[in-house]
């Protein structure tokens, strides 16, 4: 054979590492390399994991996209890629995006191999390459979290499911079969129970259960799940909370999809607000906690960047204050005795909603059980004291208005709640319509579970008053959405004329109220907007659309608002003015407002037509 | 004699039907004396394969013929001194090396009106039978795009050089059989790949000059 590829040769002599190594390099190179024409239509084809190689490029521009779509870097003239699998044997995670197509050389990794034995130059320079790749990379990752990726990204496996009427015996053959830590119980394709390795050992081989009686007689029954399209910020989240490992994943018909572990979350973890909370739930001191505190505004800053849902923020920072209320209960009871009797620590407004920023102040109450002695009065009274003050000092600041199990009123039995939910229901005054506001967006955060749901029944059986529903829409409709008869939008001007339009006070916040008033008449016993308009969804007097266009709305205003949040021009908070806006967004900002005020019309005839 | 002709024909028209990424080509190209196949002389033969979109830079291979008698272009510009020609091969054996590739790849050359005149010339003054299954030539994909576009072709609009260049491919500044060779091969995966836009492309599609 005649090695005469002088333009070959000429070029590969000018590249590093060849230009530094003898031409004997740059020879065997030539004499081993295969030349493509790389095309968007061809380029996937030469990346096989099965046969990885080293390519370097003669001319053309190629994007070097990661497996989430992200450019790592683009390449173009003399530049190589494909050694990272070259040198580590893993499989290719990066594709190429052919951005201008050209020849690329492509060297095979026998040819690669023998270059690295005898050249050390060689060897070091792609060594180093892969190393300087690793870093830009993982620096990358630390701004993207990874928490934010839905679940169905993380889920390997397919669901291990069974039959309740299986055997326990039949169970555990089947968890060795699949090498599997945990099993779906399902019925009709739904899932019914949990069974995990630790449930084989304490329930079963523990209490001496007889291998041939049913699954079902063992199983964890309702156990907690998740949905696929949810965050994986969520997984964690009920995982530490329940202290569980293992979690069903299923999809939106609630089909079993396959189990995701605590494991395969960790290792995918590395350092952002999600391990901040498991370490919050860990913490053994206040001082442990106030430290981790004293990182949330810097993390939750690196988180921000690049979230692609906004209202996931306000979730976190609800998840962070949750954690933070939940040990500093524990760590009351573990210096002051257990508590009593039972108790729920619930929260108000927008912590209850999970709608919290980095400003809003601490919204939260202990709710107790009917009777108690002045001991037991005095535990709790330390308990609220101790808990609020604790918060401050981590950085949530006090309620304005006093709303925190600090305060008395906010420390109440079920019968006195109930007493004081039904006066601002009986006569909805302007001032008990503002409480009820606060007060009816509730959340559960720690102890007893049960204390809590009896109270929401009881709440709900006695807010059931077409009275009160009328009353809370004419106040809904007294806070006119910013549009006129002929869709223009109502500006507002602040002392310097400035014009502007509050987007939280005429926009999310009567949506809000919206959907509160609808969640109250349909039973919905949840806190957060974008879950009540879920579960409204299955509400017959609300129209389908409605729910989606409220919804619609709401995730626009807040991103829109979070947006502004970041880079305004000394216009009040949350306010925005609208003739900066591109015109595509100045669009759908009156459509949304449009939208809105036809809700708040129909909510006010739906509910208040006998007081109109 | 019809029977052969007839099957012949049909396997060309049946190779016609298949599409031109998945072809095993030799491209060819030869160093001349002059261009006219009756009296001038192949100076050297170099030839690539190109399998699957993919140029095996690494079975090129480069001959100079030990029977050339004259140099009429410039040395210079080939490459070649007259001393390299004393250390050739003898043209038959270039030439059966070469056929043996014939059976299963299509030809490729850029011009091949003069390329394989001079080539078939060769074949039958040392007796070699050969058939090709097929010819491409890369010189008249490009002037028939040229001309589908409604261009008015210039004298050197049809060089390898200018062919290169709009497809913005390096630019070669050397003229060596082998650097040729490749360079074609280069032109036509970009040809291809400029016609077929992404769609299915048949070799009948790029196939001007029957044999």
């Amino acid at each position: 054979m005649n090695n005469e590829q002088q333009e070959v040769a000429q070029f590969v002599k000018m590249q590093t590492p060849f230009s530094q190594i003898d031409t004997s390099a740059t020879d065997y190179f030539v004499a081993h390399v295969d030349s493509i024409y790389l095309t968007r239509e061809n380029q996937t084809q030469w990346l096989q994991s099965a046969s990885p190689k080293l390519f370097l490029i003669r001319s053309g521009l190629y994007d070097l996209v990661d497996a989430k779509g992200d450019v790592i870097t683009r390449l173009a003239q003399g530049d190589y890629f494909g050694f990272p699998s070259l040198l580590t044997g893993e499989a290719i995670q990066n594709r190429l995006e052919t951005q201008k197509e050209g020849i690329v050389y492509m060297l095979n990794q026998d040819a690669f191999d023998f270059l690295r034995r005898e050249y050390k130059l060689f060897e070091q320079y792609f060594v180093r390459a892969h190393a300087n790749r690793l870093l830009s990379s993982h620096y990358k990752s630390q701004n993207d979290s990874w928490s934010e990726r839905k679940i169905s990204e993380l889920m390997s496996r397919k669901a291990v499911t069974l039959l309740p009427d299986a055997s326990i015996r039949q169970t555990a053959k089947k968890m060795k079969e699949h090498g599997v830590s945990s099993i779906m119980i399902t019925e009709f394709e739904r899932l019914v129970g949990v069974v995990t390795d630790r449930d084989l050992r304490n329930r079963v081989l523990a209490d001496e259960i007889d291998p041939k009686e049913a699954i079902s007689s063992i199983m964890s029954k309702k156990p907690k799940y998740i949905f696929e399209n949810n965050r994986v910020f969520s997984a964690l989240h009920l995982m530490l909370k329940h202290n569980i490992h293992h979690l069903p994943v299923l999809d939106e018909h609630h089909k079993a999809l396959g189990m995701i572990t605590s494991t395969d979350l960790l290792r995918q973890q590395k350092s952002d607000p999600v391990q901040l909370i498991g370490r919050i739930y860990k913490a053994h001191s206040i001082v442990d906690l106030k430290r981790y505190a004293a990182e949330i505004p810097e993390l939750l800053r690196g988180f921000s960047h690049n979230i692609d849902d906004i209202s996931l923020i306000g979730k976190l920072l609800s998840g962070l204050t949750d954690a933070l209320t939940s040990r500093l209960i524990h760590l009351f009871q573990e210096d002051n005795g257990a508590a009593p009797t039972s108790f729920s620590f619930i929260c108000f407004g927008s912590q209850a909603r999970e709608e919290q920023t980095l400003h809003s102040d601490q919204d939260n109450g202990l709710l107790l059980p009917d009777d108690l002695s002045e001991q037991h009065q005095d535990y709790f009274r330390r308990m609220g004291e101790f808990v609020c003050e604790q918060l401050v000092e981590c950085g949530i600041r006090r309620c304005p208005g006093n709303i925190m199990a600090s305060n008395a009123l906010c420390r109440m039995s079920i019968s006195d709640w109930c007493e004081r939910f039904f006066k601002w229901i009986k006569s909805p005054t302007p001032e008990a319509m503002l409480n009820c506001k606060i007060f009816f967006d509730l959340r559960f955060i720690e102890g007893s579970n049960s204390l809590y749901t009896s109270f929401c029944e009881q709440l709900t059986r006695i807010s059931r008053n077409e009275l009160f529903y009328a009353a809370m829409a004419s106040d809904i409709k007294s806070n006119a959405a910013p549009i006129g008869l002929f869709n223009q939008l109502k500006l507002e001007k602040d002392a310097k004329q400035h014009k502007y339009i509050d987007l939280k006070k005429r926009g999310v916040v009567i949506i809000n109220d919206i959907v509160r008033l609808y969640a109250l008449k349909a039973g919905v016993r949840r806190a957060n907007t974008q879950e009540r308009l879920d579960a409204l969804l299955k509400y017959p007097q609300l129209n389908k659309q409605d729910v989606y266009n409220l919804k619609d709305c709401w995730r626009f205003l807040t991103q829109l608002r979070l947006r502004t949040q970041i880079n305004e021009e000394g216009l009040p908070s949350n306010c925005i003015n609208p003739n900066k806006l591109n015109s595509l967004e100045r669009h759908q900002l009156k459509e949304a407002f449009y939208l809105i005020k036809q809700a708040q019309q129909a909510a006010a005839f739906k509910f208040a037509r006998g007081s109109l | 004699m019809v029977k052969k002709w007839l099957s012949r024909y049909l396997s060309r028209k049946k190779l016609l039907a298949k599409s031109v990424f998945s072809q095993r080509y030799i491209v060819i190209d030869l160093e001349l004396t002059g261009l006219d196949a009756k009296q001038h002389e192949i100076v050297s033969v170099a030839w690539v394969l190109v399998e699957q979109q993919c140029i095996k830079l690494s079975t090129a291979e480069h001959y100079i013929s030990k029977e050339v008698k004259q140099l009429e272009q410039s040395p210079v510009f080939h490459g070649i001194a007259q001393q390299e020609i004393g250390q050739g091969q003898s043209l038959s054996f270039i030439l059966n090396k070469l056929s043996c590739y014939f059976d299963d790849a299509i030809l490729v050359f850029h011009n091949a009106s003069l390329d394989w005149s001079f080539l078939k010339n060769a074949f039958k003054s040392n007796d070699i039978n050969v058939r090709p299954k097929l010819i491409i030539d890369t010189f008249q994909i490009e002037k028939k795009r040229l001309l589908q576009q409604g261009q008015e072709i210039a004298l050197d609009d049809l060089t390898l050089a200018a062919c290169r260049g709009r497809y913005q491919l390096p630019h070669y500044s050397n003229h060596h059989a082998l650097t040729d060779a490749t360079a074609t091969a280069e032109l036509l995966l970009a040809q291809c790949h400029q016609i077929s836009c992404g769609n299915e492309l048949k070799l009948a599609d790029i196939v001007k000059v029957s044999l």
